[in-house]
């Protein structure tokens, strides 16, 4: 139980498309700050701190880029810090945010960030050069290999086909239809992602997320702050986040602690958090998960790594319509990250449709009566891993300032 | 505490070359395409009063979106200055000086080289741009829609 | 805030730490902070991490630096201002009771990366990358900003720079360089006006960690003695956009301390027993005095700070092992006498864009 009790009380996005030509980066994360700000009720001034989401600045093209950004979000003369844990860095940003109220020492922190992907030509040459020099970057891996790597590895344990893993990409694009801000929506058939361009196998172009620019912002709050400014504030019940070892050949067979293409880091991550929040049986628990899933391979290993089924066993719910939006749990009602990638705050905009979840505020993609929700982060090659409970009610009672 | 000790290994060089292409957003772009025509524009917020350079989308101090564009005076007040005398890796051959100046109307100082100096007596060149000795705006013959189509003259030169 | 250090390590500073790769150099002080402080991985729960991936020259550097650092399967979690906003961050997840026990880490290969060509593209694209700003033009700036907010006089530079290589020569945990003349610092060659070569700390390689450990962790085990409490943290980062006032205001550096001062109950700078500064030139050691009233001048930087050893990125997590240090008596030839409370500081960012400050007390 943490010291404080921490909530969720405003949002902001941008739309996510390839390009805005017509904001720089700094503009886009102010935008989403601005309407974070307004969502909250909060003036500037009443932000003690930020903290400021960004991963790679690579693709924006400066480095540090958070402090370019620092007065565009209201941040200047604060205590500021930015945090990057790769693809997971959204969901880092979101846990840093929760511990600077959590500890006690601030009562309101702004998690912002932004990014732009389209700025340079050269991004798989980029993600490229995350692999280590001396021993992997010349086997031309980088992020889509890697990951057909593990999804290969998947489908050969559990039997699973590649029309399975399409299915959930015609699920993210349906629902993406009623996300305002998702960057790929539209429906697709399965037939659609089958004849589209292969890529690595098993994965096809319809398999793969888009690059996506834009920013998000969130407003975190103590009780005290929550209670006076929001009427449905979200708790943050439970925070876990786990790193593994980088080398992806120690991460398999006989010797290995955990398997990666089950996505096992999520369980240690999930066990935390859901220790934290007191959930038991996250299947009938939860009635939203937003997820990270950059490829259609994600879903089936982290849904059972976060206990939502038996190892092997989330195709066949999916393929039944269980992770559909009125199904067991809802999965990605958002469209998740198949439809929307903006990497430095790919995971916070995961904790933010959680959060739109469980306000009521999802729109045409709004779960009936949803209370609790789980949001993940996923980062490196499935490396880091964080996992956050939210609910409409707090854990425990905090011991106030 | 404990300290550890190391004392020499093979070194294998690397280069990053990634290429960019910066959208400059329709609030710099303003600006730029001003300076085609020889101008300096600011945005400003009405509510705060602040005149921003580079220009703002929106007013820290007001929280409110800048409202208006206006023309900088040309003249300005030097707020900080250098004269860079070593070499470095991607920038200008030294010497050259560099200034932040809040231009006439402007709240905020913005930076440019400063030319026409004698740079060869160093001391004597930083002496002569101390803070508060007024410059002027001075643009290249042929303005691009670049920052560097304009820089800062003394002007006593 | 009932967070304690149990253990720490700096990993012996070089100008080039040739014969290790980072992950290694990372790995062994990680592991001697796990000894200093007598734990096991097996008993840490979790690790936070400070570092910037264009200093270690590879994108999402954590990738390779999170296991050496100790977080194999443990919550890791990596901020990228400086290694002293790490042990912020480390601090808070501790005070947040959700974590007991674990590991702040940072490092500076600072021998491995172009630093300079590394801060010049901290500039954006529009404005400031055109003309050129980097780590020295921006602290060039500074110096003559403050030379002129408070009105140094003509020989105050170099003998500053004097006192701080006489301090750090006493540092046996330094580089212990030799004390220059000040005709040596007035005849080096200019960098950018004021700024000259010999005011400039020089860059080193080095790392540092931290083990921190909760109240609640300690209660159970009373035979364990932490060495020291933090008492207090601030943190500020000022505007980007440089001027007269971002320039030499100074009130990052103020506002950082009174946020610690006031974190630690302490009513001013004359309260602390020692303030181990992060001067990265001789203009910063003279600003930061002059912005510290009513400090005793014998607590500044008696390490000798960033003069003695300068892992740029963690060299205010190294200042936070010198202040330790001060307050359990284990400083050695520079420990001032009876030292209680001790600060350090770090700062980040062109012309200290970031300032960060950690109050210790003996527990």
């Amino acid at each position: 139980m943490a010291r404080e009790i921490v909530a969720a009380i405003g949002t902001g996005q941008t739309e996510f498309k390839r390009h805005h030509s017509d904001k720089t980066y700094v503009e886009l994360a102010q935008s989403a700050t601005k309407t974070a700000l307004e969502d909250a009720g909060l003036h500037p001034d009443e932000i003690e701190a930020v903290v400021f989401s960004m991963a790679p600045t690579q693709f924006a093209g400066v480095n540090d880029i958070d402090r370019w950004a620092i007065e565009h979000v209201w941040g200047a003369g604060k205590p500021f810090m930015r945090v990057h844990t790769g693809g997971a860095t959204g969901g880092s940003a979101f846990h840093a945010g929760y511990f600077h109220v959590a500890s006690g020492q601030y009562r309101t922190v702004l998690v912002v960030g932004a990014d732009r992907v389209a700025e340079t030509p050269d991004a798989q040459h980029v993600l490229n050069l995350i692999w280590d020099k001396f021993y992997e970057q010349d086997f031309a891996l980088n992020t889509v290999t890697m990951t057909a790597l593990a999804a290969q590895r998947y489908m050969h344990r559990y039997g699973i086909t590649e029309e399975q893993f399409a299915r959930v990409v015609v699920r993210a694009r349906h629902n993406a239809n009623g996300n305002p801000f998702a960057h790929l929506k539209g429906d697709i058939s399965v037939e659609d992602v089958m004849a589209s361009q292969r890529v690595a196998y098993p994965f096809k172009r319809h398999d793969i997320c888009p690059r996506s620019s834009g920013a998000a912002a969130v407003v975190l709050a103590n009780l005290e702050t929550a209670s006076q400014k929001c009427t449905s504030p979200v708790f943050i019940n439970g925070v876990g986040a786990i790193a593994h070892s980088v080398f992806m050949g120690d991460r398999l067979g006989f010797w290995s602690d955990t398997e990666f293409a089950d996505h096992d880091g999520c369980i240690l991550a999930a066990r935390h958090a859901y220790r934290q929040a007191g959930i038991t049986d996250p299947v009938r628990e939860f009635d939203v998960a937003e997820i990270y899933d950059p490829f259609s391979s994600f879903q089936f290993p982290q849904l059972e790594s976060l206990g939502f089924c038996g190892r092997g066993r989330a195709a066949e719910i999916s393929d039944r319509g269980g992770w559909d939006m009125d199904g067991v749990v809802a999965v990605n009602p958002s469209g998740g990250t198949l439809c929307t990638n903006p990497i430095g705050v790919t995971g916070l905009v995961r904790h933010i449709d959680a959060v739109l979840q469980i306000m009521g505020r999802a729109g045409q993609n709004q779960v009936s009566r949803a209370s609790k929700a789980v949001a993940t982060a996923i980062g490196g090659s499935t490396q880091f891993f964080t996992v956050s409970v939210l609910g409409s009610d707090h854990v425990g009672i905090g011991r106030g300032a | 505490m404990s300290t550890i000790s190391s004392s020499d290994s093979m070194v294998i060089p690397g280069e990053w070359h990634v290429r960019y292409n910066y959208s400059v957003g329709k609030v710099a772009g303003r600006f730029f395409e001003g300076l085609k025509d020889r101008k300096v524009f600011a945005t400003r917020c009405s509510k705060s009063g602040i005149t921003y350079l580079p220009p703002r989308a929106y007013c820290e101090r007001s929280f409110e979106p800048c409202d208006e564009w206006v023309e900088a005076g040309q003249e300005g007040v030097i707020e900080a200055a250098t004269i860079v005398t070593a070499q470095f890796e991607g920038l200008r051959t030294p010497p050259y000086a560099i200034a932040y100046v809040r231009l006439d109307g402007v709240s905020t100082a913005l930076c440019n080289f400063v030319e026409r100096e004698d740079l060869s007596d160093v001391p004597a060149a930083a002496a002569r741009l101390k803070p508060g000795v007024r410059v002027r705006v001075e643009f290249i013959p042929e303005p691009q829609g670049r920052i560097t189509d304009f820089h800062y003259v003394r002007q006593a030169v | 805030m009932e967070v304690y250090v149990l253990g720490m390590a700096t990993h012996s500073p070089a100008d080039c730490i040739a014969d290790k790769r980072l992950e290694e150099m990372v790995f062994d002080t990680a592991r001697a902070a796990l000894d200093d402080a007598h734990l096991t991985r097996d008993e840490i729960d979790h690790v936070t991490i400070a570092g910037c991936d264009e200093f270690d020259g590879r994108s999402i550097s954590s990738m390779l630096l999170s296991a050496p650092a100790g977080a194999y399967l443990r919550d890791e979690i990596k901020c990228t201002d400086s290694g002293l906003t790490g042990l912020c961050l480390g601090a808070m997840r501790v005070a947040s009771e959700i974590l007991d026990i674990g590991l702040v880490v940072s490092w500076s290969k600072s021998s491995k990366a172009p630093v300079e060509d590394v801060m010049r593209m901290r500039c954006e694209p529009f404005f400031t990358r055109p003309i050129g700003l980097n780590m020295a033009i921006s602290d060039a700036l500074f110096a003559q900003a403050v030379s002129a907010e408070f009105g140094f006089g003509n020989d105050e530079p170099s003998e500053a720079v004097v006192r701080a290589y006489q301090r750090a020569s006493q540092n046996p945990r330094g580089m212990q360089r030799p004390v220059p003349e000040r005709s040596d610092i007035e005849s080096s060659p200019f960098i950018a006006t004021p700024l000259r070569r010999a005011h400039c700390a020089p860059l080193t390689d080095g790392a540092a960690v931290f083990a921190l450990a909760s109240g609640r962790w300690l209660a159970r085990r009373p035979h364990i003695e932490p060495l020291a409490r933090i008492a207090g943290l601030g943190w500020r980062t000022a505007g980007y956009s440089l001027g007269r006032e971002r320039l030499a205001g100074m009130t990052g550096f103020r506002d950082a301390f009174q946020d610690a001062f006031g974190k630690a109950g302490v009513s001013g700078p004359g309260q602390l027993d020692v303030i181990e500064l992060d001067s990265q030139t001789a203009y910063h050691a003279l600003a930061f005095e002059r912005s510290l009233p009513g400090a005793n001048p014998q607590a500044l930087s008696p390490s000798g700070g960033p003069f003695a050893q300068n892992p740029y990125f963690c060299a205010g997590l190294v200042n936070a092992t010198e202040a330790v240090l001060q307050v359990s008596g284990q400083a050695g030839p520079v420990q001032v006498q009876g030292a209680r409370r001790a600060a350090a500081h770090g700062m980040h960012g062109f012309a200290q864009q970031g300032n960060v400050v950690a109050i210790f007390e003996r527990p």
